[in-house]
């Protein structure tokens, strides 16, 4: 399939990839039943997603995120502005068949077990029964839940409902991952196979667009981030670049002595003038987490289906910058 | 990476999508215990209500209780029953949401709406497959248990009607008529007047006066054969206290042999009276057997106390051959029924794309009951009596629903099961055409223009 990312020509391009998302002037008022403006949820937003990267979105309840995402899914229609989502207006069809998609809420059909389920969405892709049901056995196994296959989703936590959503947003092996609070109702180890998961996918090829109130997950996974506020974009980047202090440098030795220490912090304060602040740093909680749990041998990861390792079939699959902090 | 790309587009991928989608809808109501529900008490109405409703005694009264009015209620419930399951299937996927996870797959609207329209016809037909199976293993277990003979047995018969003009063609040239005479009706158009006339001919009653003959020419919708009797009916609706001195004499000729019969009649108790003449009566039937006949009535009671016979000659004049099994025929009804439910459901899931299920439902329960009123309103309403604004907009509406559902409800199944009279096939292409094809793709049409332009979420 020939790429159909149309480009415009006053457009800026990072790094010559291209992008997978774009909208320019995107805008969305909300009305009420007598189409009197209620709420300006978006406001002008300009956002470019690239191939293969995985781009967070963040901001504080009602900043336009979810709103953003429904727009760019065709669920929602902007009152002004472009979007362009592989190429395409939001409502294509041929569009919507390269993208996977994870709500807030799995929305999940209560009375459906997990293999339906999977067979139903991958029936809306139009899949044959037999890679149908070849795909839901490798992402029921990827998600851990072969064991729960056959059981309905009502009777799910949130956590196991949360695994089935995400399995759906895989069934067509899609070019775009779109994930609103992917991590939402995981216990820490779900959230770092959700994390690795995403890590790993944007590997192969994969663009994820991603929301999130945890900031240390974006913090973990994403690439580039933007943030919104009342609907505006408030700040754009790589993560590195936003996160930087210029006027602060940090040295970390392992093994150093007290008295070392001590003499090499004089040693600096001396020669630039400055204060010098002395840590011992501590690994994060979740960090400890998982080592834990690991000790109890409950650590594992999700396991990638087979049908997603294959890079050959994504248009937008040109490699991509390494996930450094995968 | 294997995209669904590939696999989503042609024929068959938009087939496995319609399949998927309507699967889920037949899960739904399987496994929500809707059917369930919807079984138990169609099992009530066809098993309990025979019991319960008590009929005149005779076969014919059991019959018309088993076929009206059981299958009359069962059907009503399933009418009600597949509009609002059909409400439900989109608004509540849009009101809880669970529509995002669809709507933002490769899925087109009409496959969609086809999905879960094909749903509703696979379980209605189950259901009323199940309900029309039950009558006849009731109708055949009374056979059995009280042993009626089969002249009385549920029969399906070919009808043939009067050769007469048509209530159009009756309507011009009594408008002409009248225009002769100076008499046509002032401040009317042409067209109500027609319109008018059109009725009455259709529902007139003619008079066969003490000492009066009728006669009535058939032309039948297949040859008589060797073997086979045909039957004459007479359907009268002169009231019991002046009919008792009624009498006649029938005569049913056969035009190609120039043979006929002679049946006289005295007994007037019953509204309905029918023969059998026997085919061989009629003489040498040729190998093409016969189709043209002639009916007369003479009435020959005694002119100063007997009451005139009135009948309405395009519907209650017959003859009748043969046509088939009982069953077939309870078959054909039940394909009547399930093009009706199929209607109904096309209508309900266009007002679920439209509106929120509570407003969808109560539109679409307004909209079934003024169906219901407007063919009485329309036949017992008359223009003189709308004579003030509300009146006349209320036969506005009345006429436009009657205009537009006459021809889906045109068929009445159950008044020809009770009459022993097959349901022709052009009567069911007129349902699968109308009923199932035309007026559901226009629904559809609608109902996807809807779905493709209605915001799918709100700012939640």
């Amino acid at each position: 399939m020939t790429r159909a990312v149309t480009r415009r020509r006053d457009w800026d391009v990072p790094e010559n990839k291209q992008p997978v998302i774009e909208t320019r002037g995107l805008r969305k008022v909300f009305r009420d039943f007598w189409r009197r403006p209620t709420v300006e949820a978006v406001k002008g937003l300009d956002l470019t997603v690239n191939d293969g990267e995985i781009f967070g979105l963040l901001g504080p309840n009602g900043s336009g995120k979810s709103t953003t995402i429904k727009m760019l899914l065709g669920l929602l229609r902007p009152t002004a502005g472009v979007i362009r989502v592989l190429g395409a207006a939001p409502d294509d069809t041929r569009a919507k068949a390269r993208i996977g998609y994870l709500p807030e809420v799995s929305h999940l059909h209560p009375f459906l077990t997990p293999r339906e389920t999977l067979m139903y969405y991958a029936s809306l892709f139009g899949l044959p029964r037999a890679q149908a049901t070849q795909r839901t056995r490798e992402l029921l196994a990827m998600v851990d839940l072969e064991h729960a296959a056959d059981r309905v989703v009502s009777g799910f936590s949130k956590g196991m409902a949360r695994r089935v959503g995400l399995a759906q947003a895989l069934v067509n092996a899609p070019a775009l991952l779109i994930l609103d609070e992917p991590t939402s109702g995981l216990d820490p180890i779900g959230c770092r196979e959700v994390k690795d998961l995403v890590c790993a996918l944007a590997k192969n090829g994969v663009t994820v667009l991603m929301t999130s109130h945890l900031l240390a997950d974006v913090e973990d996974v994403c690439d580039r981030v933007a943030i919104l506020d009342h609907g505006v974009l408030r700040a754009e980047g790589k993560i590195a670049e936003l996160l930087r202090q210029p006027d602060a440098v940090r040295f970390e030795v392992e093994g150093l002595d007290e008295s070392d220490a001590a003499a090499v912090r004089a040693e600096l304060e001396t020669r630039t003038g400055r204060r010098v602040r002395q840590e011992y740093p501590s690994m994060s909680l979740e960090s400890y987490f998982l080592q834990v749990v690991a000790r109890d041998g409950r650590q594992r990861s999700f396991a990638m289906a087979p049908f997603l390792h294959s890079p050959s079939a994504s248009p937008h699959s040109q490699p991509s910058a390494p996930i450094s902090n995968s | 990476m294997a995209t669904g790309t590939q696999n989503g587009i042609g024929i068959a991928a938009s087939a496995r999508r319609i399949v998927g989608v309507a699967v889920l809808a037949v899960r739904a109501a399987l496994r929500t215990k809707t059917v369930a529900a919807l079984l138990a008490l169609l099992a009530v109405c066809v098993l309990a209500l025979p019991g319960v409703v008590k009929g005149d005694g005779t076969p014919e009264g059991e019959l018309h209780i088993l076929l009206t009015y059981t299958l009359g209620f069962a059907f009503g419930i399933l009418c009600l029953a597949t509009l609002w399951a059909a409400c439900t299937l989109f608004a509540a996927e849009i009101d809880n949401a669970r529509i995002h996870l669809s709507a933002v797959k490769p899925v087109r609207a009409i496959e969609f709406w086809i999905g879960k329209w094909l749903a509703l016809l696979a379980l209605n037909a189950g259901v009323l497959l199940a309900v029309y199976a039950g009558v006849y293993a009731q109708v055949c277990w009374r056979i059995h248990r009280d042993g009626w003979e089969a002249i009385e047995q549920p029969a399906s018969r070919h009808v043939a009607r009067p050769l007469l003009p048509t209530p159009r063609e009756e309507a011009r040239a009594t408008l002409a008529a009248l225009r002769a005479r100076g008499e046509v009706p002032q401040g009317y158009s042409e067209r109500t007047i027609l319109r008018v006339l059109e009725e009455k001919a259709n529902e007139k009653y003619n008079e066969i006066p003490p000492g009066g003959q009728q006669s009535w020419r058939f032309s039948l919708p297949r040859p008589l054969r060797a073997g086979e009797a045909i039957t004459a009916r007479l359907r009268f609706e002169t009231e019991y206290h002046t009919r008792t001195q009624v009498s006649g004499i029938c005569r049913l000729g056969c035009v190609e042999t120039a043979r006929a019969v002679e049946v006289p009649l005295d007994d007037f108790t019953m509204k309905e009276i029918e023969f059998d003449v026997d085919a061989r009566a009629f003489g040498q039937i040729p190998a093409d057997g016969l189709r043209t006949f002639e009916l007369s009535f003479m009435h020959t009671g005694d002119a100063r106390h007997a009451a005139g016979l009135l009948l309405r000659f395009r519907k209650d004049v017959a003859l009748l051959i043969p046509g088939g099994s009982f069953w077939m025929n309870l078959l054909r009804a039940a394909f009547v029924h399930w093009s009706v439910l199929a209607l109904l459901a096309a209508f309900g899931l266009t007002l679920s794309v439209c509106f929120s299920l509570p407003v969808a439902a109560f539109v679409a329960t307004v909209l079934l009951v003024l169906t219901m009123v407007s063919n009485s309103v329309v036949q017992v309403v008359s223009e003189e009596d709308a004579q003030k604004w509300s009146n006349r907009a209320g036969m506005l509406v009345s006429r436009a629903v009657h205009g537009v559902t006459r021809r889906a409800l045109q068929a009445e199944p159950l008044t020809a099961l009770t009459h022993g009279e097959r349901l022709d096939a052009d009567l069911l292409c007129t349902s699968l055409g109308w009923n199932v094809l035309l007026v559901p793709l226009l629904l559809a049409a609608a109902g996807c223009v809807v779905l493709r332009r209605r915001e799918l979420a709100d700012t939640e």
